[in-house]
């Protein structure tokens, strides 16, 4: 590893080791690690050696300079006004404390670094200090406060041992006897003498649990091993608690409160030092809702790969790099910039910088991102390609001034290996770069966190949420008018670079596209809005929200409550069972017209315990919907459910609980009401719901676009953090695993949707006097499908509301069953599988809504997709059994007759698997199998295409078409299967037979009559003698067959250069993903093979 | 009597495909061809329209500076079909409402050549009138929003014309007729037949036995027949299908084979003809016409077809490009198109963005190199037309030839001095 390498290794030698090795990632999440900040930054000369080197780039600095941030106002520079801003990220370093500010302490202490920005753009850095590590145990009986000085001083040994090579004067910094009370289990007795434990540095929190973990000896108690409470808090969300800060709030330091830093050490503009408690956090509320105009960078680099191999930045150089540069709440960008390594010509509306070297490149983008100064950076896959790629690249080329990316100056950034494991979003590697004071916000990783696609290229990615829009918002960029994203491959993309001046400019073309791309989904999908308002409601990071799991949420908010009620929690040792990792809380999930881009963050893994058994069949009555609104935390808010209301069994015994104030669930477990004790949980999600409530109801009220953004992103933050407090109970690898909860919720869950099966069908008899008896079809974990038996919408709306009103009122307040829609017709499959149409307003049906039909799972080919959404779409829209049978029948023959389009059949799952694993080698195997060694041959996926492999049709046939086409048609026909997939409709097969297969290799190619195919003898070319008569006719069919393929040909090539934006030059575009790749290879392919027939009646 | 005669030269050549084939090209050649002949056409002609100002490159744009442009239009519009749409989208509920014109007021226009493209603004140039694929001179100026804002466009005009002959004083005849759609329900074999015995002179007293005397040549400009698409693209057309549709290819023979007995006759293909679909559209086989092919007087010609009668210049087309323009561009009638495609002196400028077209590599068959007296186009509504002139005294007669099948009318046109009348068939007896 060159010198460069070893350097960028942030822990300092002397840090201690962690008392143990955390064996779980889960674990891993919660760990502090100190930086030191004299560690990062670079020695003197070579700081020198930068400053001679920035001198000589002065030229482009001019150029540069021009897009520096707004100059501050003489107030901030006289420090007579308060500066207010809004934070967007908070760490901290290890420094030595300050002394004007501390007087009373020195050595070595934790200094918090807010970085933010004023409404009017400035940058700010605050240096908070004062704010000090800390962490309880419960006071062992009998130790007075005179015992406390001892305890302090054994303890002190004990870290002084464990810590040797530190040079920290004192561990402990001070104990304090304070009066709380654990969180776990009702208590009679308020408050229980406790011990603060203030240490030194964020880490020692660490080091001094194991320690107490392990046992202490203890004069007059002996050896004694502690539960320690609180101690897994990250020193900065300690900070943000106790001081009442959440995610992206404005924070204000008054005027006079803050000193401007001696040396100052980032590039921020404002940056001063100040005292944790001198900073007046606001609540994210009227003025301080908004958003500051903090700077956005959305950047892509192409890096020039050799043939068959995918770049890596050990040989393959960075050749461009685009920047686009957006204000938060503008629309146009502020700046468009390409670097590209040697000349490239002018692209209108886009500053291009071309460097005669790679280093030159590089450096040029790092002075941009200083001059520039970006508060948030964007891209697509910057976190795993981009940003590590330049910083390993630029160690190749030993380039050691490139890294100082950050806003600290002088400091590099830090790269290290990270497994982000959840079952929520499955075990992803990915190596993080920290570049301090930037939030780095990478849409591949958030559009795999919250949606659920075919796809995750930036290409379809774009398609799937910009289709309509790319083309009309830009004026300026000429390059933006196509469809959709055009891919190149990278084989070209060396190709281009290694041409001219105006190859180079379509790569930088391509470039820019990919760094506009992610601003537009960003601006789409409204993440900035979200993701802050997200951060705002549970109280953490923003940076926190992409780079760990859900727990740490509910975790912030329940710390803070908890602070509240100097209430504490226990850091529960993990128990390390695999089962039951954090689990996403059940919601009402049938809002599925919810706009929502964190929607599935709220994704039902719950178990099926919950679930009434299905009616299978279709419905060709309406079925009323009864939905339980957020029914889990309903539950939990009725029945009072906490950590602090659970009765353990002893307890109950002994406490003597009178039974009227107690709820026994029907999982058995006991938990006091709110009169004597209010839980935590419920006030939390009461808080949530009320401000839901409170958001929805401002939603309406809202004119201006940005503040109603700022609120929908709210109200659906609160929405998913109330549905996620459930599982963070149930998770028994999370912080705070409590299953008695999360057993109760189930089972009262359970209960709720029998009671109001049996309550229906009891009610809504012939008996009461209603036309038909009620009869419940299917009930799902909070919703249950009721069948009046009416045969109008309109009939089942007014029973369907009636019904809900009326069992709503047999529920403890506020478990509320809600009537919304009506499906009609509707197919029920099995357990949550259906289909149906969806009303919500008498007249008219809203949509169609499937659920767990395979409509979207990526491991089927388009083909099974296209045919379930087109046999639904028959069912229940056309009402045309018939026709949808005789469609599939017709899908099936075309596909046994070898009529199917290949992009049809492409099977995208081949990728997790090798070759060897299938047992037959099909076409379909040939096809993934190709696309994964796709780096290896760049015309892999039109292969089988070319070779004219053949598609096994059986396969697809029982493989892929049958179980999801018969689970549609089960329900409707007697005999599904031999209907469909039997008959004579499957006994014409056809086969094309593999131009490269061997025995073909020595068969002799003998012409055949166009007509009946027999072989033609000497002297005829086209027909034999007995078709000869039918000589008029063949020639149509054989011209109408040229004429077909012509017409597609023609719209097929056309689309590409439309996409391309560019009529010029050739279509180069390779992208798997697009709908018409295959389709317009395979016309190109088939339009000659037609012409060539063609010519053979011109003899 | 005598059929009067004349000569005539046929200037397909540039049509035909033969034996070229797909291997592989991609269309950007052709637009490049097209750019390459038009712009050296329009930089000759700049010096005399703006001598006073730079001509540029798009790249070589600066902002603020008056300068000319040369470059190929594309007009992104709204509406446009999209062959994306129909394949991977959700399918909507409602069907997608067929429009026969893709214009919408969002429509804009850009100019591209080698090294970019640039949004154009401005009044001079209006996205309604110009298509994809026009190739024009521009003068304007770079504004701040990196548009190019038109101040003055310029097209390349009337191409040259060979000199009308002025000798000949005899009248002379040619019938254009298109759309007799044979084997279609609209077609009345009985209309048909008439028009045939008025052109072979078995029909009327002497004076209009006289007329037909003076008929010289006959132009079947496409939709001869009709041949049910479904038939051949049913996946098993029966026998018997495929016997009914060679029954209207055979009495259309045998029609054929009863002019060019008597006189003359090209046919050319046209979208409903059992030919290929791509202009330019090549002639129907031979196989077609066992009857009428064996006369020397029948011949088989492209689409878009160019001959010359008596030195007397015709250029037509079936109509395909004249339809295609309708829906993607706005004018008065049919025949301002057509005079818009001699200015823009390209047969079919849309060709290959929304009109199908053979992927030429290395030129443009569809450039006007040299004016047309006749030009008229078949298959339209109705029958139009008009004589244009040119800056350099170019007199061209433009002609809209309406359906048969559906009008009952043909046109003839006097080659001497280039008038034109219908000729109306009806079978309807009136009162």
């Amino acid at each position: 590893m060159s010198k460069n390498g070893s350097r960028k290794r942030a822990a300092p030698p002397s840090q201690p080791p962690p008392a143990k090795q955390p064996s779980m990632t889960q674990e891993e999440e919660f760990m502090d690690e100190d930086v030191f900040l004299d560690e990062t930054l670079l020695s003197t000369d070579e700081e020198s050696l930068i400053l001679r080197d920035i001198e000589q780039r002065q030229s482009l600095a001019t150029r540069l300079s021009k897009w520096t941030r707004p100059p501050l106002h003489a107030d901030y520079v006289s420090q007579s006004r308060s500066v207010v801003f809004q934070q967007l990220e908070i760490d901290y370093v290890i420094g030595e404390s300050h002394k004007d500010l501390l007087p009373n302490t020195s050595g070595p202490a934790a200094i918090i670094r807010i970085f933010g920005v004023t409404k009017e753009g400035h940058s700010v850095c605050c240096n908070v200090h004062g704010f000090e590590p800390y962490f309880y145990i419960c006071c062992p009986p009998g130790m007075g406060p005179d015992d406390i000085s001892h305890f302090h001083q054994t303890l002190e040994g004990r870290m002084r041992e464990a810590n040797r090579n530190s040079n920290v004067g004192k561990f402990v910094r001070r104990i304090e006897m304070v009066q709380r009370r654990s969180i776990m289990y009702y208590q009679q007795s308020n408050y229980q003498p406790f011990l603060k434990i203030v240490v030194a540095l964020p880490t020692m929190v660490a080091s001094c649990r194991g320690i107490l973990d392990r046992g202490i000896q203890l004069d007059g108690l002996g050896m004694k091993s502690f539960l320690t409470y609180e101690s897994n808090v990250l020193f900065a969300l300690r900070f943000m608690i106790d001081c009442n800060v959440v995610g992206g709030n404005w924070i204000e330091v008054p005027a006079g409160k803050y000193k401007k830093t001696a040396r100052s050490l980032s590039y921020c503009q404002l940056e001063f030092d100040c005292l944790y408690s001198e900073l007046i956090s606001n609540a994210p509320e009227g003025e301080y809702s908004k958003m500051a105009p903090f700077r956005i960078l959305s950047f892509d680099i192409e890096c020039a790969g050799r043939k068959g191999h995918f770049p890596e930045p050990t040989h393959d150089p960075v050749i461009q790099i685009a920047n686009l540069v957006t204000l938060q709440g503008e629309d146009q960008p502020l700046i468009r910039n390409v670097m590209t390594l040697k000349s490239c010509s002018p692209i209108v509306g886009v500053d291009v910088m071309s460097f005669d070297t790679e280093r030159e490149v590089l450096l040029a983008w790092r002075d941009f991102i200083r001059e520039v100064d970006p508060d948030i950076i964007i891209g697509y896959n910057i976190c795993k390609f981009d940003l590590p790629y330049l910083i390993e690249r630029a160690v190749n080329l030993k380039i050691a001034e490139f890294p100082i990316l950050g806003r600290i100056r002088n400091s590099r950034v830090r790269v290290k290996d990270t497994t982000f494991s959840s079952r929520q979003y499955g075990t992803r590697e990915s190596k993080e770069v920290t570049v301090e004071g930037r939030v780095q916000f990478d849409l591949l990783q958030v559009m795999q966190r919250d949606y659920k696609l075919s796809s995750y290229s930036l290409n379809s990615v774009s398609a799937h949420f910009l289709s309509e829009q790319v083309t009309s918002s830009n004026p300026g960029m000429p390059l933006c008018l196509g469809h959709e994203k055009e891919d190149v491959h990278h084989s070209i993309i060396s190709d281009l670079q290694n041409g001219n001046a105006e190859t180079r400019r379509r790569l930088a073309v391509y470039c820019l596209k990919d760094a506009y791309l992610p601003q537009r989904l960003l601006d789409k999908l409204m993440f900035i809005y979200n993701y802050v308002e997200m951060a705002r409601v549970t109280g953490v990071p923003i940076s926190f929200l992409l780079s760990r799991g859900q727990s740490i949420k509910v975790l912030s908010q329940l710390l803070r409550k908890a602070r509240q009620k100097n209430l504490v929690l226990p850091n529960v040792k993990q128990t390390g069972s695999e089962q039951g990792t954090f689990e996403g809380a059940t919601g009402d999930q049938n809002n599925d017209d919810f706009p929502a881009p964190l929607a599935n963050w709220a994704l039902s893994l719950e178990c099926d315990n919950a679930v009434l058994e299905a009616r299978a069949g279709f419905y060709e009555k309406p079925i009323a919907t009864l939905d339980f609104a957020s029914l889990y935390p309903s539950i939990m808010m009725a029945y009072n459910l906490c950590y602090c209301t659970l009765v353990t069994p002893e307890d109950a015994r002994k406490l003597n609980i009178p039974p009227e104030s107690v709820n026994k669930t029907p999982s058995g477990e006991t938990f006091v009401k709110s009169n004597l004790q209010k839980g935590i949980l419920p006030e939390i999600l009461e808080e949530l719901l009320t401000a839901r409530k409170r958001a929805k109801a401002d939603l309406k009220l809202a004119k201006d676009p940005l503040e109603k953004a700022v609120l929908d992103g709210r109200q659906l933050a609160l929405k998913i953090s109330a549905n996620s407090v459930y599982g963070f109970t149930g998770a028994t690898v999370g912080q705070l695993p409590c299953l008695e909860i999360s057993s109760s919720v189930t089972s009262y869950g359970r209960q709720m949707i029998e009671h109001t099966k049996k309550l229906v069908e009891d009610t809504f008899t012939t008996l009461n006097g209603y036309e038909h008896n009620a009869e419940v079809i299917y009930g799902d974990t909070d919703s249950v499908m009721v069948q009046f038996g009416v045969s109008s919408v309109e009939e089942a709306m007014n029973l369907g509301r009636e019904a809900a009103e009326y069992i709503s009122g047999t529920f403890t307040k506020p478990i509320k069953l809600e009537f919304e829609k009506v499906y009609f017709p509707y197919l029920l499959i099995s357990k949550k599988r259906y289909a149906g149409l969806f009303w919500t307003r008498p007249d008219n049906f809203d949509k169609m809504d499937t659920k767990g039909i395979e409509t979207v799972r990526r491991d089927n080919c388009l083909l099974v997709k296209n045919l379930v959404n087109d046999c639904l779409h028959k069912i229940l829209i056309d009402r045309d059994i018939p026709g949808a049978v005789q469609y599939v029948k017709n899908a099936i023959s075309d596909l046994l007759m070898n009529r199917m389009d290949l992009s049809l059949l492409v099977i995208t799952k081949g990728l997790t698997k090798t070759g060897d694993d299938y047992e037959v080698k099909t076409a379909h195997v040939e096809l993934a199998e190709r696309m994964r060694k796709a780096y290896e041959r760049s015309e892999d996926p039109i292969y089988v295409l070319e070779n004219n492999i053949p598609i096994d049709p059986q396969y697809y046939l029982e493989n892929q078409i049958s179980k999801p086409i018969l689970r549609i048609f089960e329900p409707i026909l007697k005999n599904a299967s031999k209907e469909l997939l039997q008959g004579s409709h499957t006994r014409s097969i056809s086969i094309s037979t593999p131009s490269n297969s061997g025995i073909l290799k020595f068969a002799k190619k003998q012409l055949t009559c166009i007509g009946c195919k027999a072989l033609l003898s000497n002297g005829h070319h086209t027909l034999c003698s007995h078709c000869k008569g039918r000589e008029a006719e063949l020639y149509c069919k054989t011209v109408a067959q040229v004429s077909d393929l012509e017409i597609l040909f023609g719209r097929l090539w056309t689309q590409c250069q439309e996409c391309q934006g560019s009529l010029h030059q050739d279509v180069l575009c390779t992208s798997r993903d697009c709908p018409i790749f295959y389709r317009r290879k395979k016309a190109q392919k088939d339009m000659a093979e037609a012409k060539l027939q063609l010519d053979r009646w011109n003899f | 009597m005598e059929r009067v005669q004349c000569s005539y030269h046929s200037e397909d050549e540039a049509f035909k495909i033969g034996k070229e084939t797909y291997r592989g090209q991609q269309y950007s050649q052709i637009y490049f061809a097209r750019l390459h002949l038009m712009r050296t056409l329009l930089y000759s002609l700049v010096p005399h329209w703006k001598p006073n100002f730079p001509v540029c490159t798009v790249l070589g744009l600066e902002e603020g500076k008056e300068c000319v442009i040369v470059g190929t239009l594309y007009k992104h519009m709204k509406l446009k079909p999209c062959i994306l749409d129909e394949y991977s989208k959700e399918r909507s509920v409602v069907p997608l409402v067929k429009s026969h014109n893709f214009m919408h007021p969002d429509d804009h226009l850009v100019l591209e050549d080698e090294s970019g493209r640039v949004k154009l603004s401005g009044n001079p140039i209006s996205p309604s009138e110009y298509v994809t694929g026009n190739v024009v001179a521009l003068l304007g100026k770079e504004s701040g929003a990196g548009d190019f804002l038109v101040l003055e466009v310029l097209d390349a005009g009337l191409p040259p014309q060979i000199e009308f002959p002025l000798k000949s004083r005899e009248d002379k005849y040619v019938v254009i007729v298109s759309g007799l759609s044979v084997g279609s329900s609209n077609s009345n074999p009985l209309q048909v037949q008439l028009l045939i015995d008025h052109i072979t002179g078995h029909l009327g007293d002497e004076k209009e036995q006289t007329i037909a005397s003076q008929i010289t040549h006959v132009v079947f400009a496409g939709n001869s027949v009709e041949i049910p698409r479904r038939l051949l693209n049913g996946q098993n057309s029966t026998s018997k299908d495929l016997s009914r549709m060679a029954e209207s290819i055979k009495e259309l023979d045998i029609l054929l084979s009863q002019i060019a007995a008597g006189l003359t006759l090209d046919i050319m293909p046209g979208p409903s003809d059992p030919s290929n679909f791509s202009l330019p559209q090549q002639p129907l086989h031979r196989c077609l016409f066992p009857g009428s092919s064996q006369y020397n007087t029948f011949r088989s010609c492209t689409n878009p077809h160019c001959f010359e009668l008596d030195n007397v210049r015709f250029l037509g087309t079936s109509g395909q490009n004249i339809d295609d323009l309708e829906k993607y561009s706005d004018a008065k009638d049919k025949l301002e198109f057509m005079e818009r495609t001699l200015r823009w002196r390209h047969v079919a400028p849309t060709a290959p963005n929304t009109l199908g077209c053979y992927p030429y590599t290395d030129r443009d068959p569809f450039f006007i190199e040299s004016c047309p007296h006749v030009y008229f186009v078949g298959n339209q509504d109705k029958y139009e037309t008009r004589v244009i002139k040119g800056s350099e005294g170019q007199l061209v007669r433009l002609i809209c030839v309406p359906k048969f099948s559906e009008t009952g009318v043909a046109i003839m046109l006097n080659l001497r001095d280039l008038e034109c009348h219908t000729l109306s068939f009806g079978t309807q007896l009136s009162s």
